[in-house]
């Protein structure tokens, strides 16, 4: 059985690779036209989103979407909705991945070839991808004790910094009633869509229990990263400079300075305490997509199995790397917009499955009677 | 065939014809004046003195035939009613085959050549027993059952080899193994089909199945107290007669890290050293592919001053720094892998050889930096902490692809190869069982004082 923490895990996860996936950038951007509402607000609601659908998914031990849906919609319906989710989760682990790389080339090694950085990720995820769903549990646990401290101290350091400029801070507080930003809504609700793996994970979990403590943790966990990844630029860049960022929270991190240390630059502590963390979260994605757009293909008979099975996972991994090469072009602005696209389109997305989960529960249970 | 049938006309004559070619194969008759007695046994695996005593003199001291044979019937180790193949198999495993008057009994009397309870060799401990598991099954057992005296620990035997016959040991404490890995275990050598079996490592390699993998599985361990400290914690334990080592499974990662004498030490100093060690095997895998990212990549991470420090160094190296240290690594493996082999008059010659005059030559030449040769030091001593041989040589082999990593793509590489690493060692299971994972946090809320101790 799979102990409840893994949910707490996934949860985490998402929360914390927020500021790779341009989070801060629409937080900031609202800074004047009501984040600071906003915050809560998606505190509220993505709480809420949260304990619902793992309230409905509980309904469904052992199952994932695909089998959900085939049990309880009209079969036309399936292969469309399907293949519209599994792009979504695809394009999340896409955007991770391409601004990742893009990190890479402007923070840390400036001469890599952009193609070996982008192929040195993809071999590790492809690789990783196709693991036992209960493994990747274990890897993404393994990777947040690796990242976790890092990233806590990295932020503990950023906070006590003498020249952290609370001033900025508070002024930041005097927009606080401004009405909120919608935006910013979508975009901070992504701290909480964790839970969405769970259409897919959802098979290793046979008695998932949401203790109320588990829900005061997601909604205090998503409430201080927010919090974090939107003050701590303000803190260091001032409430007007750290509009010209992109990777906002790259840039802090690099303003930072070890005094103590072989390592001057808290940047690279920074990096490599994220890098882990984003690639298993690209894994986690994928695996999701994958899963989901393998449920289109026929199941193979018995005798070869394993080898159409691999064949068919190879053809969908394949057509994942290829997205990526493609949108490797991009430049900085077009990758942002398409992340905060992304990020919209996400939040609706995630409604949707709830409502259609939600529909599928009423099948059953009409079905039962 | 073999059964019923057969008995009627199994004689030592058979047997006899059987094992012709045998210059070792012993016949003899016992005489008195009225009667007659035919002995045939192989002289190197029996003990000689001990049929003297146990199976001639008898027979001169009694004079009643008929008690005499009963005397035999009954002694331990007798077999009466056997068939061919049995027959065979007893006498070549050290029977002594008599006959009299047509009937037929084989009495064990093996030979073992031990040399008796040696030291440990492999993995010593500074305070801790240090008895080794021998190469004769027998005492092996005794080395166990005297450190684990509980009616639950179970022993089942089995056959491996076709022709080397191995004598092998499951054994298992009833009560806390997982009978899931028992049955596994059990399907596992059921399948096996193999000729010859002659070490303990072989058949960790014959069990885990597939080809390609680099971390071991199964512990190779040679200390009675790691056997019975892995018993208690529930584990399966396989024995090899004349092997002297045994193997312990299933097993995870962390139990590579763990000495027989870190419990004996004091909590703190216990944790301490096995901090020390991950530390080493962090430092073994890491400093030479972040030797080469720093230098060859991302000069800026380190300080100036240290990344300065580098340059001089590697002032006068005419090729880049990935071949550098491939050289100094090889260089070292070889010294590590001759030392090994060389009779242990010549060892230190080697070392002095190798570690003083190559190192000192190497550098003043120019062809390494004098901060990579500190660096190669580091990893080769960091690499020996590792208790367990097996696992210590897969760190070995796995940094290479470290370096590899940091060579294609630099710093980038490293983390990469890492994180794909780690990946592929949470996927991994040994016979069933997760093998790495943060075990820690499972075992947070339960009491562990009831098992052998804490890891």
């Amino acid at each position: 059985m799979t102990q409840n923490r893994y949910y707490i895990w996934l949860i985490l996860m998402n929360s914390l690779i927020n500021i790779i996936i341009f989070v801060p950038r629409e937080l900031i951007d609202g800074r004047f036209t009501g984040t600071q509402a906003a915050i809560p607000l998606a505190v509220l609601s993505g709480t809420l989103i949260t304990f619902m659908f793992t309230a409905v998914i509980r309904k469904f031990p052992g199952k994932g979407v695909p089998e959900i849906f085939a049990a309880s919609l009209p079969k036309f319906t399936v292969p469309p909705l399907l293949v519209i989710f599994g792009l979504l989760w695809c394009t999340a682990g896409l955007i991770t991945l391409l601004s990742f790389v893009d990190i890479t080339l402007r923070f840390i090694s400036p001469d890599t070839r952009p193609l070996i950085v982008l192929l040195s990720f993809l071999v590790v995820v492809c690789f990783s991808v196709r693991m036992e769903p209960l493994s990747l549990l274990y890897g993404l646990e393994m990777m947040l004790a690796i990242s976790l401290p890092l990233i806590v101290y990295a932020t503990f350091k950023a906070v006590v910094n003498p020249a952290f400029s609370w001033d900025a801070v508070l002024q930041t507080f005097t927009y606080s009633l401004h009405t909120p930003n919608w935006n910013s809504f979508l975009a901070a609700t992504f701290s909480f869509s964790g839970y969405i793996n769970m259409a897919i994970f959802n098979r290793l979990f046979h008695q998932l229990k949401l203790k109320p403590l588990h829900i005061v943790i997601v909604a205090v966990q998503g409430f201080i990263i927010l919090l974090l990844s939107f003050l701590v630029p303000i803190g260091y860049f001032g409430t007007i400079g750290v509009g010209k960022h992109i990777y906002t929270w790259f840039s802090t991190a690099d303003s930072i300075r070890i005094e103590t240390f072989l390592i001057e630059r808290m940047l690279f502590i920074f990096y490599m305490a994220y890098l882990p963390l984003s690639l298993v979260s690209v894994v986690i994605h994928w695996h999701v997509g994958k899963e989901l757009l393998l449920a289109l293909f026929p199941v193979p008979k018995k005798r070869k199995s394993s080898s159409v099975r691999l064949w068919q996972e190879g053809f969908i991994l394949a057509a994942f790397c290829a997205a990526a090469f493609s949108l490797m072009h991009l430049d900085q602005y077009e990758l942002n917009q398409f992340g905060v696209i992304f990020l919209d389109v996400r939040w609706y997305g995630e409604v949707a499955l709830l409502l259609l989960l939600l529909y599928c529960y009423a099948v059953k249970r009409r079905r039962a009677l | 065939m073999g059964g019923q049938g057969d008995r009627s006309d199994i004689s030592l004559e058979w047997i006899k014809g059987q094992l012709s070619g045998f210059a070792d194969l012993e016949y003899r008759t016992l005489q008195t004046s009225d009667d007659e007695t035919e002995l045939l046994y192989v002289k190197s695996v029996t003990d000689g003195q001990a049929i003297g005593r146990a199976i001639i003199a008898p027979y001169y001291e009694m004079d009643n035939s008929e008690a005499y044979y009963r005397y035999l019937a009954c002694s331990p180790g007798s077999h009466t009613e056997v068939d061919r193949k049995q027959a065979l198999e007893l006498v070549l495993a050290g029977g002594v085959c008599v006959q009299k008057d047509g009937r037929l009994i084989i009495c064990e009397v093996p030979k073992a050549q031990s040399a008796g309870v040696r030291e440990t060799i492999t993995e010593s401990v500074s305070q801790g027993p240090s008895d080794a598991l021998s190469e004769d099954l027998e005492v092996n057992m005794n080395l166990i059952r005297r450190r684990y005296q509980s009616a639950q620990l179970k022993m089942e035997t089995a056959v491996i080899g076709n022709v080397s016959r191995t004598k092998t040991a499951i054994l298992y404490d009833e009560s806390r193994v997982d009978h899931k890995v028992l049955a596994e275990l059990k399907d596992r050598l059921d399948a096996l089909q193999l000729d010859i079996l002659q070490a303990a490592g072989e058949l960790e390699k014959y069990l885990c199945g597939d080809k390609i993998r680099i971390f071991p599985k199964t512990i190779v361990t040679e200390r009675p107290d790691r056997v019975v400290f892995n018993l208690a914690e529930g584990k399966v334990v396989i024995m090899l007669d004349t092997t002297g080592y045994a193997v312990i499974l299933p097993v995870i990662f962390n139990d590579f890290f763990t000495a027989m004498d870190d419990k004996i030490h004091l909590p703190i100093a216990g944790r301490f050293l096995k901090l020390l060690r991950i530390i080493g095997v962090i430092m073994t895998l890491w400093l030479p592919a972040l030797y080469v990212a720093f230098t060859s990549y991302n000069p800026e991470i380190v300080r100036v001053q240290i990344a300065l420090l580098i340059a001089g160094s590697r002032a006068t190296v005419p090729y880049p720094s990935f071949v550098e240290v491939l050289i100094m690594l090889l260089m070292m493996e070889f010294l590590t892998e001759a030392s090994l082999r060389l009779p242990k008059a010549i060892g230190p010659t080697a070392t002095t050889v190798g570690g003083l005059i190559l190192g000192q030559a190497a550098t003043e030449a120019g062809l390494v930096g004098n901060i990579m040769i500190i660096l190669v030091s580091a990893v080769a001593i960091s690499n020996f902490m590792i208790p367990l041989n097996m696992m210590s040589f897969s760190i070995r082999v796995l940094k290479y692809f470290f370096i590899l990593a940091s060579a294609t793509a630099g710093l980038v590489g490293v983390v990469c190869c890492l994180v794909g690493f780690t990946m592929y060692l949470c996927s991994q299971r040994s016979f069933g069982q997760p093998y790495f994972k943060l075990f820690v946090l499972d075992s947070l809320g339960t009491d562990n004082r009831k098992r052998g101790g804490s890891k």
